[in-house]
C-alpha cells in the first residue's frame, strides 16, 4: 500500500471505510507528514491537530457501529486562512485579524464538516488574498514544493503548495482574481474557480465581493468533483448564492463527454512565456488526438480586463476593509490618549504594504472626478466582456489559455513591483469578471517548474469543465507531488 | 517609474479619507508605485463606452430575505483586548 499520506480523497474515504485503515491512523499520517515537510515549505498559519485527532476518533466510532460516518470521513481539509473556522484563529493572514477567533463556521467548512471532513488547519495567503506569490502573508512566505526557492502562486498559496506537498488531502481557497488557479498551476495541482453564485460566501472575510468565490484545490480531477458537490448551492446566509439547493447541477466524473467544441483565445496566448505557450499548444494536440479540433479566435475587450480588474477590485478593498478599526477585533493597542479618527489611522497602520497600496488606489478610482474615469470604466467594461464571452459560449464549449503567462520565479524576484505583479493575472481575471467558472489542470512542466492550463466554459457549465480535465487528466498523467 | 500622477499631498490626503496614518518613507515609495499603476489604468480612458450598459452579472436582488433580529449569544461579543464584561471600549469621540 502507498503511503497513507499519498491517498486521494475518494482513496482514503475508502479505506476508512473498508477498514483497511482507521481514520485516527490515516489523520496520524498526514499530521507525521506535515511535521516532515512544512519548516521547508511553511503552508499553514495555524494547525489543528488535536481537534483533528478528535473528528477521526468520532468517525472511527461511527463506523465501528455503523452509522453513517459521510463521503468525506477522514478526509482532511486545508482551509484558506481568510475562511472562516469556529472556534479555530482565522488571521487572513494579516497583523490586524492575528487574533481573531470566529465565533461560527463558513457555510463550506459547516457542510464539508457534515460529510465527514476533518479540518487540519488554516493555511498561508497573501494578506486578505491580495497577491499572487504568497509573499504580502504577514507569517512569512509560502515555499512551492516543486522547488522551495520559487513562490507557490497565491493568493491561495498554503492551499496549492499543502495539497502538492500532501499535508492535507484537499484544500478550500478563494478565487478574486485567479487566487485558486494560479497556486494550482504553479504547483502543478487542480484548482476550480466555480461560478460566481454557485458557492456560498457566507464566512468568507471579504476583499471583493462582487469577484470572488470559494473552491477546491485537489490533486485530481475526481476530488474537485466530490469537494464541489459537498460546498456548492443555495444558503440562506448569501443572497449572491443563486439556486435553489437542489436546483444546483451535481457533478459526475466519467460521464457522457459534454462538450465537443474548443477555441483559443489569441489575447491569452500571445503574450505569454514561449515555453508556457508550447505547452498549451501541446495540450491541444492532446485535445486533437480524441477528435477535438481547436479554433483561435480573438476577444477585443482582453486589453482593457486588467487595468478594469484592479480598479474594481481595489475599490471594492477600500470599502471592505473600511471595517477594520481595531475596536470590535484586531491586536493589542490600547485607546488611552488617543480620539476617534487618530486611534483608527494609528492602527490602521499596521496593515501591510500591499493593502495600504489597493486601499488608497481604490479610494483613489472612487474619489469624486474619478469616478467616471475609473470605476464607471471599469464596469462598463466588465459588462462589455461578460456579453463577448456570453457571445462566444454559443459558439464553443470551452475557452482554453495558460493559466499563468509565466513559470514560477524566485521568491523576492519581484516584490518590489507591484505593477509586475498584477500584470500576471492577465489571464485569470476574465473569469472573475464574467462571472463565470475556469479550471486550472497540470499540462506540464519546464525546468521542473509546473505549467497550467486553464479552460473556462459558460456559467453554471462546471460539468464541461470537469469532462475536459478529466479526459485531459487521463491522458497526460502530470505528476502532482514532487519529492520534498 | 511615473511619479507625479498622484502628487505627494494628494497621496498624504488618500491616506487620511483611507484612514491610515503614512510614514515619510511610505509616501516616498507609493508616490512612485501608485503612479505606475494608475497610469497603468488610465487605458481604461480609451474604452468607446458610450452604448454600453452597467448589467454585468444578472443577479436578481428582487427577493431579499426579510431583515429580522436574530437571538444574541455573549459568543458573539468579540475577544477583543477592549471588550470587557460584555462592552466594548472605544477611543474617544470628540
Amino acid at each position: 500500500m502507498p503511503n497513507l499520506y499519498t491517498l486521494n480523497a475518494s482513496e482514503a474515504n475508502r479505506g476508512i471505510k473498508q477498514g483497511d485503515f482507521t481514520a485516527e491512523e490515516y489523520v496520524w499520517s498526514i499530521i507525521e507528514r506535515i511535521e516532515r515537510v512544512e519548516r521547508k515549505v511553511h503552508a499553514f498559519i495555524t494547525l489543528n491537530k488535536e481537534n483533528a485527532l478528535d473528528d477521526a476518533r468520532e468517525i472511527d466510532k461511527k463506523i465501528r457501529t455503523k452509522e453513517d460516518a459521510g463521503s468525506l470521513a477522514g478526509v482532511t481539509v486545508g482551509i484558506k486562512d481568510n475562511i472562516s473556522t469556529h472556534g479555530l484563529k482565522t488571521t487572513c493572514a494579516s497583523k490586524m485579524l492575528e487574533n481573531y477567533v470566529p465565533p461560527y463556521d463558513a457555510t463550506v467548512v459547516e457542510r464539508l464538516k457534515n460529510y465527514g471532513a476533518i479540518i487540519i488547519g488554516k493555511l498561508n495567503l497573501d494578506e486578505f488574498g491580495m497577491g499572487s506569490t504568497t509573499e504580502y502573508s504577514r507569517y512569512g512566505a509560502t515555499h512551492n514544493p516543486w522547488n522551495v526557492d520559487y513562490v507557490p502562486g497565491g493568493s491561495s498559496g498554503g492551499s496549492g503548495a499543502a495539497v502538492s506537498s500532501c499535508e492535507c488531502t484537499v484544500s478550500l481557497g478563494s478565487d478574486t482574481g485567479g487566487s485558486i488557479r494560479c497556486p494550482a498551476s504553479f504547483c502543478s495541482v487542480v484548482g476550480l474557480k466555480p461560478t460566481y453564485g454557485s458557492v456560498s460566501r457566507f464566512g468568507l472575510i471579504s476583499y471583493a465581493n462582487s469577484l470572488e468565490q470559494i473552491g477546491p484545490i485537489c490533486r485530481s480531477v475526481e476530488d474537485v468533483v466530490t469537494i464541489m458537490n459537498a460546498i456548492s448551492g443555495h444558503d440562506s446566509h448569501d443572497d449572491t448564492c443563486f439556486s435553489p439547493r437542489s436546483n444546483f447541477p451535481y457533478l459526475h466524473i466519467n460521464q457522457d463527454r459534454t462538450f465537443s467544441s474548443i477555441a483559443i483565445v489569441k489575447e491569452l496566448i500571445d503574450g505569454c512565456d514561449p515555453v508556457v505557450s508550447r505547452t498549451i499548444y501541446s495540450a491541444l494536440d492532446k485535445f486533437k488526438e480524441f477528435g477535438l479540433e481547436s479554433t483561435e479566435i480573438s476577444l477585443k475587450s482582453v486589453k482593457y480586463a486588467l487595468p478594469s480588474y484592479y480598479t474594481i477590485a481595489m475599490a471594492e478593498a477600500s470599502s471592505n476593509l473600511a471595517r477594520y478599526d481595531n475596536i470590535r477585533y484586531g491586536f493589542s493597542f490600547p485607546v488611552e490618549g488617543f480620539e476617534w479618527n487618530t486611534y483608527i489611522s494609528n492602527v490602521r497602520s499596521n496593515f501591510g504594504e500591499e493593502v495600504k497600496r489597493r486601499i488608497l488606489i481604490g479610494s483613489y478610482v472612487l474619489s469624486s472626478g474619478y469616478y467616471s474615469k475609473y470605476y464607471l470604466k471599469a464596469r462598463q467594461l466588465r459588462s462589455l466582456l461578460r456579453q463577448e464571452l456570453l457571445s462566444n459560449f454559443a459558439k464553443y464549449d470551452l475557452l482554453v489559455g495558460p493559466t499563468m503567462p509565466v513559470l514560477p520565479f524566485r521568491i523576492g524576484e519581484k516584490i518590489d513591483d507591484p505593477l509586475k505583479m498584477y500584470l500576471m493575472d492577465v489571464d485569470t481575471v476574465l473569469a472573475n469578471l464574467a462571472g463565470i467558472p475556469a479550471i486550472s489542470i497540470p499540462a506540464g512542466y519546464s525546468n521542473d517548474l509546473p505549467i497550467g492550463l486553464q479552460l473556462m466554459a459558460g456559467p453554471f457549465q462546471e460539468q464541461k469543465l470537469i469532462d475536459a480535465a478529466s479526459l485531459f487528466e487521463n491522458a497526460t498523467n502530470v505528476a502532482r507531488s514532487p519529492e520534498i | 517609474m511615473v511619479s507625479g500622477l498622484v502628487s505627494k499631498d494628494e497621496l498624504k490626503h488618500l491616506g487620511w479619507i483611507s484612514r491610515i496614518n503614512l510614514s515619510e518613507e511610505e509616501i516616498e515609495t507609493f508616490h512612485h508605485q501608485l503612479g505606475d499603476t494608475i497610469k497603468y489604468i488610465d487605458v481604461l480612458e480609451t474604452l468607446d463606452s458610450e452604448n454600453l450598459n452597467l448589467d454585468s452579472l444578472e443577479i436578481d436582488f428582487s427577493n431579499l430575505r426579510e431583515d429580522k433580529t436574530l437571538g444574541f449569544t455573549k459568543d458573539l461579543i468579540p475577544k477583543s483586548v477592549l471588550a470587557q464584561e460584555g462592552y466594548v471600549k472605544g477611543p474617544k469621540m470628540i
